[in-house]
């Protein structure tokens, strides 16, 4: 006996109910209301004034929409200096995590599991204590230079704070539980009967490595770089704390035209620029996921 | 099995990897027992009185502009994380239970929308989300405060819990669920005697994790908050702005172990469970 249709159909409209009520009036509605005001005209203390007003892109992207006069460099410097700093992120996070998470993988299972936990764990720390911590040992009278220089090398104290270098340093140091994790899931599914086959047919360690290991754990690297890129191309945090005014990615930009310069609809639009830059680049990596294995869809 | 040169390098890389994750926490720890008032890296000696200073105890320090201005704000704000992680958790948990029990047991055409969907507010960098809920708050005309830091939270932590419940839910098969019907139980009755105390580890550690993730937002907590509502998060990020002062290290150390105390137990639930 099929219950009747009717009764099921509601339970479902229940348990629907509230996550549509709140993603449709507090996330897809704010986010509406950002896109519209990227395209209205700043109003003189905040907020908008309503007239269509398309030059907040302009004055980003300058040329290519033909509003020249509008175009300040300064931003396109900021977003590109963004981009550029997300994908070192990205590939440092992947140079230190992909021999750690081998590392992991190969360990007797009692152990395996502790070393899981200490990996997961600062995942949980919180953010501004994690960032903090940096601060404490980058700026000038910071740990690594007081180190330097009670071993007699304080000709070679750097001057990191406020660099790309620390803001690079800070963002890894928060973001490599995101990449070692797919990492790891990838690693640990890895067959070693393949490697030792390769072996077997005459493959060098190397090139086991560049046609085997490598293709097997790329769904890993994908995820991982993905899920690293986006949170450090729009972060606020750490370049805030650790690349102060020298160092401004396009996060801190989006706060300075909310809550100083009072400019909503440029704020809006850099957002907007935001949100297309991560769109541009998951349709890229999927595109290439798809292309390196076609049986996978996704 | 012989350990090559190639398992060496592992190792070393391993513990190379483990001593960055947790050196920049443990010197924290350090440094936060140290009595040095001048120079907060150099080590003098031990000292509590830093964590004395913070609770508004009497201390051997001097007084000075170096020091916490107010034990008051900085309990007014860890009341306020308190309050806002409670309440967010208790309605994103219940909501993303929900939706994990809708795509999780029932078939409908707009499914794969509310899988997208549901993504979005995790892998959205937190500014936009922000600054998207400032407008949206002045637009409205709500004050911002307690309750729309509590708004904005659910959206986000929802989306958490949904993921960690419809988690255990894939590992649970339908057939209890099945014979309990076929027995004669109402849907409530089933719901409450079979697919509850199944689902209860995943719920648990969906709403464990959301209280986690709210107790650390600063960005979004950052955009809509209102004078009053200052979180734990945002008065660390308001002092560090400033200058950096040795109470924060004997904070943060409370916080951490906080954090780490809550995320081991999470984790320890649910490598018990399975």
């Amino acid at each position: 006996m099929r219950p009747a249709r009717r009764p099921v159909r509601w339970r479902l409209v229940g348990l629907l109910a509230p996550a549509t009520l709140l993603l449709a009036g507090l996330f897809l509605v704010p986010l509406g209301i950002m896109a519209t005001y990227s395209f209205l005209s700043p109003g003189l203390y905040g907020g908008v004034e309503w007239e269509f007003y398309p030059f907040n892109y302009g004055r980003v992207l300058g040329a290519p929409l033909g509003d020249v006069e509008e175009f300040d460099p300064v931003y396109a410097a900021i977003l590109l200096r963004s981009l550029r700093l997300a994908t070192i992120t990205a590939a440092v996070c992947l140079v230190v995590c992909y021999p750690a998470a081998f590392w992991v993988s190969r360990l007797p299972a009692p152990r395996k599991n502790l070393f899981l936990f200490l990996v997961t764990l600062p995942f949980f720390a919180n953010l501004i204590i994690r960032v903090y911590a940096w601060m404490l040992i980058l700026r000038p009278t910071g740990f690594l230079n007081t180190a330097l220089d009670t071993l007699g090398l304080a000709a070679f104290a750097p001057d990191l704070m406020f660099t790309e270098a620390a803001v690079i340093i800070g963002l890894v140091y928060v973001l490599l539980p995101f990449m070692f994790l797919p990492l790891y899931a990838a690693v640990e599914k890895l067959d070693p009967a393949l490697l030792q086959a390769s072996a077997d047919l005459g493959a060098t360690p190397w090139r086991t490595f560049v046609r085997v290991v490598l293709p097997l754990t790329a769904p890993g690297i994908l995820g991982g770089c993905v899920i690293v890129f986006i949170p450090a191309f729009g972060n606020f945090v750490v370049p805030a704390l650790l690349g102060g005014a020298k160092v401004m990615l396009v996060g801190n930009t989006i706060e300075q035209q909310f809550l100083a310069a009072r400019n909503w609809p440029f704020g809006a639009a850099l957002a907007m620029l935001v949100l297309a830059s991560i769109l541009v680049f998951m349709l890229a990596v999927a595109l290439r996921a798809g292309r390196a294995n076609p049986s996978v869809r996704s | 099995m012989k350990r090559t040169t190639a398992d060496r390098v592992l190792s070393a890389w391993g513990a190379g990897f483990l001593l960055i994750l947790y050196l920049p926490v443990a010197l924290i720890f350090v440094y936060s027992f140290n009595s040095n008032v001048v120079n907060m890296m150099a080590w003098e000696g031990f000292t509590l009185d830093w964590y004395r200073s913070i609770f508004g105890l009497p201390t051997q320090l001097a007084k000075s502009e170096n020091y916490v201005e107010s034990t008051a704000t900085l309990v007014a704000a860890v009341r306020n994380s308190v309050v806002v992680a409670l309440f967010a958790t208790v309605v994103s948990t219940a909501i993303g239970t929900a939706t994990a029990l809708a795509l999780g047991r029932h078939r409908f055409a707009l499914k794969p929308l509310y899988q997208a969907l549901l993504v979005l507010p995790m892998i959205m960098p937190d500014i936009v989300l922000g600054i998207a809920l400032l407008i949206f708050f002045v637009g409205v005309g709500v004050e911002p405060g307690l309750s729309t830091i509590v708004a904005g939270h659910c959206v986000f932590l929802s989306s958490y819990v949904f993921v960690v419940v419809s988690a255990r839910l894939a590992g649970m098969t339908a057939d209890l669920e099945e014979a309990s019907a076929d027995l004669g139980a109402s849907p409530w009755v089933t719901f409450k005697r079979v697919t509850l105390p199944q689902l209860l580890p995943g719920i648990a550690g969906g709403a464990l994790l959301a209280f986690i993730i709210s107790m650390d937002d600063l960005v979004i907590t950052y955009f809509i908050a209102g004078v009053d509502s200052t979180t734990l998060p945002l008065f660390i990020y308001g002092v560090l702005r400033r200058g950096i002062k040795p109470e924060i290290n004997a904070i943060a150390m409370l916080l951490l172990a906080f954090s780490f105390v809550v995320a081991a137990t999470g984790l320890w639930l649910r490598s018990r469970r399975q």
